[in-house]
């Protein structure tokens, strides 16, 4: 019991290493240099530079910091962001929640509305209006999505707020903005999933033994289709991130995507790394979740291990 | 059948989105007298990257540091300077000191006192290395050091004359940060609620990426605390998003209003619309004269004269841009007015230069060349730094010079890194650019002068520095102006060394109910809310 944990924390681990040095590598090979970025558009010289170069220590070979990063980090110190003039662990630590609460119920709201979707809309017209509008909104950009909702529910009808991290109510455009995509796609693949676990002997053994259609549906051909949406978690994670970014920008909330994106552009390397270690975290942490998800949805995967 | 219902599906909520916000209802009523009290509500474009004004660089964050942060002068609607927490001040016959008389009775917000000795503290903590090397290297190049012959007096002496100096002493970075948070604030170069200042309200509150709140200064030193009790600025990067807040009463108050929703605004009898010149330096190309094609000046006017600033600025701003004739903008007191309509919008002209200059035949996509080589020139943009449509304007501009004289520019939209590498190569011939100095002058001085820290054209020109440091040495505007009148003159009717495209501007949009709004003199950025109200 205990080794397989132990195998999974370690390689937790190697994949937070990985991933803080690929993203430190490819920082590294982006063009141009931390003390330009510094700089950005202000005045140049090279007095300016010179002062930059020592109050951060970027003279030391690219290696020395590299390693002087992991020695840190490894100690809990992230550093301090270049251009916030704070530390990394501050601007992250306050950013991560707002993130989290729009993160979590975004996804709960996608995949509720997955569930209810995917098996209420089994007629052949009902099926297809629900098709149709699953693939707006795959193809619909969320930035999009965003201002539709803002446009009618805020601006126009008043339901909502704009802006900020302030109670329930600012959050609600925010998440639906966020779920409407994943519910898309995840409907897609439960209606498939149910298709082809109705289309098995099962089914129609369940049937014999005079269950009725809706009892098949939920207590039979759900738990099939269900393991290939189990596997989507990452991609869920994938797009709940790199939403985000779009949407809290929108709604002027604050949060990991706006700090995220203003890193990145500003090539504030140590929030940039902060960020990066912390989604890995996350990807481990939920795909640890996804492979103990099978364990309780296929019983047939238990006796494997 | 699925793609129809898809896109009625789309067209109908499109539609729902495009009818809201225009809600009209009963003009309020005007905001009438000044009242105290009440709290307001206001959507800004861009949050700071830091709240101590010493590190200010965006000209977007001057109404917030306003509020906590005072200097020693502020500029006057002429283009002077009035007292702020100097009473008055003497320039020494050789221009090389300055004595200021600061006002008695003035504390800053955590209770401490301000005196000379915390103007001195503010001045050597500028200096201190690593703490704002922009500063140090840039506005006091010229500072020898800060003397305090009593508390109540402070002497600056300079090296050589530097009648910028006064600029520096009105600008954010001049302010007085309360010595207490500069020996105590945990991060200090970020700012926020650990800084204490002596302006009219106190930055109590800043949530990261959502907003800041300031709360009144009831022992302000002026005639009257802030009418506001409150104010909070919220932080909505998005045009739209901030124009609907503004719409459905959500903000009160709203800056940075683009071409395409100033229609909306000004329709809405409940909203009122306003807009100013920033001071400094026009949005301008700046040709780089170290290598071909414009090493040749007749290629330089060739580029300027064909493209007709009008009709490109009309097309992406649908009328709503103030066209720039010069390097400056027409909104500072060192302006050349006699240059406008001097030169530009001749294609017949430019054609005939390009010819003269040697390029004369033309490739199989209409371009010019010249020994088979094209007549490319490339401006390189930093995608963060771009705003007001930049980037669009500079297709615009492609396309006029392209069909006018068969000249190829280029536009790369790159990240920052890639546009200072591209600077430092070389590998660009246009450079865009424009600066809000208070103090043309300072803008002047950076970009033209041969040691300037964003001269990016390659010119050196022993004249040209001439006169920059004329004007910076005289304190005597006439002769300030008579420099930096020749300075435009030369730079962009004589040399074309830039081309000025349009003066950059802020925009303020408010319900009819805020009093009191309106632009910094000089400056025409939007002002503290000191002398704002709200009725009720």
């Amino acid at each position: 019991m205990l080794r397989p944990v132990l195998r999974r924390v370690a390689t937790g681990l190697v994949v937070l290493w990985a991933a803080a040095t690929a993203a430190y590598l490819a920082l590294l090979a982006a063009p141009g240099d931390t003390v330009d970025s510094i700089v950005g558009d202000g005045a140049d010289t090279p007095q300016i530079r010179a002062q930059i170069i020592d109050e951060w220590g970027l003279d030391r070979p690219a290696l020395v910091q590299y390693l002087d990063y992991l020695a840190r980090a490894a100690r809990g110190d992230l550093g301090r962001s270049y251009l916030l003039h704070r530390p990394v662990s501050a601007i992250v630590g306050e950013q991560v929640g707002p993130t989290l609460r729009l993160a979590v119920l975004a996804a709960a709201l996608g995949i509720a509305l997955a569930l209810v979707l995917a098996v209420t809309t089994r007629r052949p017209w009902a099926r297809r209006v629900s098709s149709a509008a699953e693939l707006v909104l795959v193809s619909t950009p969320p930035f999009l999505i965003g201002i539709v909702l803002l446009s009618v529910f805020s601006f126009r009808l008043g339901l909502f707020p704009v802006s900020g991290d302030r109670g329930f109510a600012a959050l609600v455009l925010p998440a639906v903005t966020l779920a409407l995509p994943v519910a898309g796609v995840l409907t897609q693949v439960l209606r498939d999933g149910l298709d082809r676990a109705l289309d098995e002997p099962f089914a129609v053994t369940a049937r014999a033994r005079g269950l009725r259609e809706g009892a098949v549906l939920v207590r039979h051909a759900l738990r099939h289709a269900l393991l290939p949406a189990v596997t989507l978690v990452g991609w869920l994670f994938g797009i709940l991130l790199g939403g985000a970014v779009i949407v809290e920008q929108v709604f002027g909330r604050p949060g990991l995507g706006q700090v995220t994106l203003a890193a990145v552009t500003a090539k504030d390397l140590p929030v940039v790394l902060a960020v990066v270690v912390l989604s890995a975290l996350v990807y481990v942490v939920l795909n640890t979740a996804a492979d103990l998800a099978y364990l309780i949805v296929d019983p047939r995967l238990r006796g494997s291990r | 059948m699925r793609r129809f219902a898809a896109a009625l599906f789309l067209t109908v909520t499109l539609t729902l989105g495009a009818c809201s916000g225009g809600g009209g209802g009963a003009p309020a009523a005007d905001a009438g007298q000044p009242v105290s009290g009440g709290s307001l509500i206001w959507g800004v474009e861009t949050e700071p990257i830091t709240f101590n004004p010493h590190q200010y660089a965006q000209a977007k964050a001057r109404l917030l540091v306003g509020n906590t942060f005072e200097g020693l002068l502020t500029h006057d609607a002429e283009g002077g300077y009035t007292p702020r927490l100097a009473t008055g001040y003497e320039v020494s016959a050789d221009g090389k000191s300055y004595t200021f008389h600061l006002r008695g009775g003035v504390v800053f917000s955590d209770g401490t006192g301000f005196d000379a000795a915390a103007v001195k503290a503010n001045a050597d903590q500028l200096r201190a290395p690593g703490y704002a090397p922009a500063v140090a290297a840039v506005q006091l190049r010229n500072l020898s050091g800060v003397e305090t012959p009593d508390p109540a007096t402070v002497v600056y002496r300079l090296t050589r004359p530097d009648v910028l100096l006064l600029d520096f002493l009105a600008s954010p970075q001049g302010a007085i940060v309360s010595p207490k948070s500069l020996r105590e604030a945990p991060d200090l170069k970020a700012g926020g609620p650990a800084l204490a200042g002596t302006g009219p309200f106190v930055l109590d509150r800043y949530s990261a990426g959502q907003e800041v709140h300031f709360t009144r200064n009831p022992r302000y030193w002026g005639e009257r605390p802030a009418y506001l009790e409150q104010v909070t600025y919220r932080f909505l990067k998005e045009s739209s998003v901030r124009v609907g807040a503004l719409t459905s009463g959500q903000v009160q108050v709203i800056e940075g209003v683009p071409a395409t929703d100033q229609a909306l605004i000004t329709a809405d009898p409940r909203l009122r619309f306003t807009r100013a010149l920033n001071s400094g330096s026009a949005y301008a190309y700046y040709l780089n004269v170290s290598h071909a094609p414009f090493d040749d000046v007749r290629v330089r006017k060739a580029f300027r004269d064909a493209v007709d600033v009008d009709t490109v600025l009309n097309a992406v701003y649908r009328g709503t841009a103030t066209r720039a004739w010069s390097v400056l903008s027409p909104s500072g007191p060192f302006y050349d007015k006699s240059i406008e309509g001097g030169y530009g919008n001749d294609p017949v002209g430019a054609n005939r230069l390009l010819d003269e200059a040697g390029w004369s035949t033309r490739d199989a996509e209409g371009f010019r060349t010249r020994d088979g080589k094209r007549l490319t020139v490339r401006l390189v943009q930093s995608a963060p730094f771009v705003r007001d449509r930049r980037d669009v304007l500079a297709q615009t501009v492609q396309a006029a010079v392209k069909r006018s004289a068969g000249i190829d520019l280029q536009v790369s939209l790159v990240d920052q890194g890639t546009a200072t590498k591209a600077l430092e190569d070389g590998a660009y011939e246009v450079f865009d650019n424009s600066r809000a100095d208070t103090d043309a002058g300072a803008a002047l001085n950076l970009l033209l002068h041969s040691q300037g820290a964003i001269n990016r054209t390659g010119h050196r020109d022993r004249s040209l520095d001439r006169l920059l440091d004329q004007g910076q040495a005289t304190g005597d505007a006439a002769r300030r102006s008579a420099a930096y009148r020749q300075v435009q003159r030369k730079v962009v009717a004589d040399d074309a060394l830039v081309l000025p495209l349009y003066a950059p501007a802020d925009q303020l949009a408010a319900s009819r109910s805020v009093g009191g709004l309106g632009f910094e003199p000089t400056a025409g950025v939007p002002d503290r809310a000191y002398g704002v109200w709200v009725a009720r």
